[in-house]
């Protein structure tokens, strides 16, 4: 049988329905007052398993995962996460965004669980994705499993192209279509990689050159 | 608002009564409880089946055999003893007057406000396939619609006097073994409502179907298939209720939609299974398959649900959009209180180029209920330039409930884009203080604010149905905000 009721998820690192892979590899528990910031950086010919879960336990305790990934050959990336809220006024954000081409395969599934009590929960979680080949795969598996009622929780997905406005306004401008693909890319991982220190950021854009 | 005056509240609600909970006393045919190969042959003997039916149900028991029940539904689902079940029940006809609709029959679809004589509604004509327990009572209008060429009867009908286009049908969009609870519907339903619009006419009329279950100890099993060829339009609702009782009844259909090129299907249900007391005892498990296909190009079909009743509900209507340019969309209301559990939503598997879908679901949980969407959106490689949409919104009201969100979005094409978007949070202290305020009392104001949330997908309901829509989620919902 299935269950319909709260189940401690740290007990049961239970991936989503269909999902065999999830076991809590990494884990992060953030006390009161703590705050946890993890930033995951995929770069092409890398393949990974990002499985991660963290628990709030304490009273105020923030966390923030963000993530990019750069896919243009056969890569298999997994991106896990179990985001658990168990004291109340906790703050999350997650926010993954990445390029899927060649025969990548991408799977994104982040699981955000709010216990009984855990009032007052800010819960946020994004993925974004380009499939930018015919022969590329993502999925994408947001979910949100909100057992407390004073919460404010959202999630959003979406997987497309690169915005044809964007590029031809661009173009017109006189920017080369290469050029201005590359900055459209850019710009869409920024608000991950605008995080990043100097050089790390450098090393993404590096890599986006070579998709 | 005071500790005293929330139990009050609290106790309100939970004093409501489902008013289509009554019994009719009716004399019943009943087959032997139990399933197994011989009980499929008396439903088929009863039912003056051909033997490829027979068959059919055969082939499909053998692999429901063979099939477990799926643990994958965030439900805690009973344990089904499939052998505790009455699988045929059926009223007594009079033998002197066989055509006859038994007069307690028709008093209690009148009194559910189901008319079995054909006349004006509020909103005009409707078309009603009246089905209580296992068979149909009658089908109004058939002999209107027939002049354009419209079949609208019963399933048990359709088979005896047009087994081809049943037989061509039947299937072909919920294959046998597609899950569990189809392929145990195929192997005993008993009757459902046949409908066939042919190329090119605009039904007169909305269709309906009414399905009520009435004994003791039975389940309903019904088949509805709809097939609407090239450029043709149906409105079609259905409609639902059983009676209070402490045992829970199963209740496990299968609908197939056929939609041709520029054919256009619109399909609503207000689902009012009675939805166990409020300590979770009793009611319906509603686990039903719904699924459509937009066969050919420009074709178009849309799914509204209103769903309050029911102590488990598991429902995914969904579409294949295979022809080009073809388009559906899904928008649902689903209600929990109490102990209600409901994991309901929608698949739109798109396989042609410019095909568009959207999804507009809007939750609310209330009680101890548990309440989630459940959703697949899948570009296939042949998706050129499709199209998908999704909003699923969730509210809360007090702290003992669930409210959750799975979708699943797969693409394989660069060309399709698919924007998904969801939200949880409980109804807004600031606009019931701003309506409070006003003078409103919480309760209309929380009848507002549910009415307002949910207004997106009732406006898409015929005129009639929007009106039953809107009182079943006041009656749900009234006054339970603390």
């Amino acid at each position: 049988m299935g269950h319909g009721n709260y189940i401690d998820p740290m007990k049961d690192v239970r991936p989503g329905p269909g999902m065999t892979e999830a076991k809590g590899a990494e884990r992060y528990t953030v006390q009161a007052g703590e705050r946890l910031e993890l930033t995951y950086v995929v770069l092409p010919g890398e393949s990974r398993d990002i499985d991660v879960s963290v628990d709030l336990v304490g009273e105020g305790a923030e966390a923030v995962l963000r993530g990019v990934f750069l896919c243009n050959a056969d890569e298999r990336v997994r991106i896990h996460v179990l985001m658990h809220h168990r004291a109340p006024r906790c703050v999350s954000r997650q926010l993954f965004n990445g390029l899927a081409g060649g025969r990548a395969d991408v799977l994104f599934n982040g699981r955000i669980v709010v216990a009984p009590d855990a009032q007052q929960t800010e819960a946020y979680q994004e993925n974004h994705n380009i499939l930018r080949s015919e022969t590329a795969r993502v999925e994408s598996r947001p979910e949100l499993e909100i057992y407390a009622d004073d919460v404010k929780c959202s999630h959003g997905a979406t997987v497309g192209r690169l915005n044809e406005d964007e590029q031809f306004y661009m173009r017109s401008r006189g920017i080369p279509e290469d050029e201005a693909q590359f900055l459209q890319m850019v710009s869409f991982l920024a608000p991950v990689t605008s995080v990043l220190p100097e050089d790390g950021r450098k090393k993404v854009e590096a890599a986006v050159r070579t998709l | 608002m005071d500790r005293n005056e929330e139990n009050q509240i609290i106790q309100d609600i939970t004093a409501q009564e489902y008013k289509e909970g009554f019994v009719t006393d009716v004399e019943q045919d009943l087959i032997p409880k139990g399933l197994d190969e011989n009980v499929i042959r008396m439903i088929s003997r009863l039912k003056e089946e051909p033997r490829w039916l027979l068959d059919f149900r055969l082939d499909a028991f053998r692999k429901w055999q063979a099939m477990t029940m799926p643990t994958w539904p965030h439900l805690d689902l009973p344990d089904i003893d499939f052998q505790d079940i009455i699988y045929y029940a059926a009223p007594k006809k009079d033998k002197d007057r066989p055509k006859e609709i038994d007069p307690k029959l028709a008093e209690t679809f009148e009194k559910l406000g189901i008319p079995l004589h054909e006349r004006e509604v509020l909103a005009g004509v409707v078309a009603v396939d009246a089905v209580f327990d296992s068979v149909s009572v009658t089908t109004t209008f058939r002999k209107t619609l027939a002049e354009k060429g419209i079949i609208f009867c019963s399933f048990s009908e359709a088979v005896r006097e047009h087994p081809d286009l049943v037989r061509k049908y039947l299937a072909t969009v919920v294959p046998v073994n597609d899950n569990y609870y189809a392929a145990l519907n195929s192997a005993v339903f008993s009757d459902g409502s046949f409908c066939y619009i042919p190329k090119g006419v605009r039904c007169p009329m909305d269709l309906s179907s009414y399905f009520r279950i009435n004994a003791r100890g039975t389940g309903q099993f019904e088949r509805t298939l709809i097939v609407a060829e090239e450029g043709s339009y149906v409105s079609y609702m259905e409609g639902c209720t059983a009676p209070m009782r402490d045992e829970q009844q199963l209740h496990a259909a299968v609908v197939e939609i056929i939609v041709e090129k520029d054919a256009d299907v619109r399909y609503s249900t207000v689902q009012n299974w009675y939805p166990g007391d409020a300590e979770g005892k009793g009611g319906i498990l509603n686990l039903v398959t719904k699924r459509g296909i937009c066969k050919g190009s420009g074709a178009h079909l849309s799914w509204t649900q209103v769903e309050t009743g029911s102590a488990i509900t598991w429902k995914y209507p969904s579409t294949i959009l295979k022809g080009d340019d073809s388009t559906s969309e899904f928008y649902s209301v689903a209600v929990t209180n109490h102990f209600q559990q409901a994991d309901t939503g929608t698949k739109m598997v798109h396989l042609g180029r410019g095909t568009k879908s959207r999804i507009v679901s809007k939750g609310i949980s209330a009680g101890r209920s548990q309440n989630s969407y459940r959703g697949l959106v899948r570009m296939n490689p042949g998706a050129q330039g499709a199209r998908n949409f999704s909003q699923c919104d969730s509210l809360l009201i007090g702290s003992k409930c669930g409210a959750h969100t799975f979708p699943d979005i797969v693409s394989t094409n660069p060309t399709a884009v698919v924007e998904h978007e969801a939200t949880t949070s409980k109804i807004s202290e600031d606009q019931l203080y701003y309506l409070g305020q006003r003078g409103i009392g919480e309760e209309e104001a929380v009848g507002l604010i549910v009415n307002g949330y949910a207004r997106e997908v009732l406006s898409r309901l015929p005129m009639e149905f929007a009106v039953e829509a809107q009182k079943l989620l006041q009656i749900s919902l009234e006054g339970s905000v603390g």
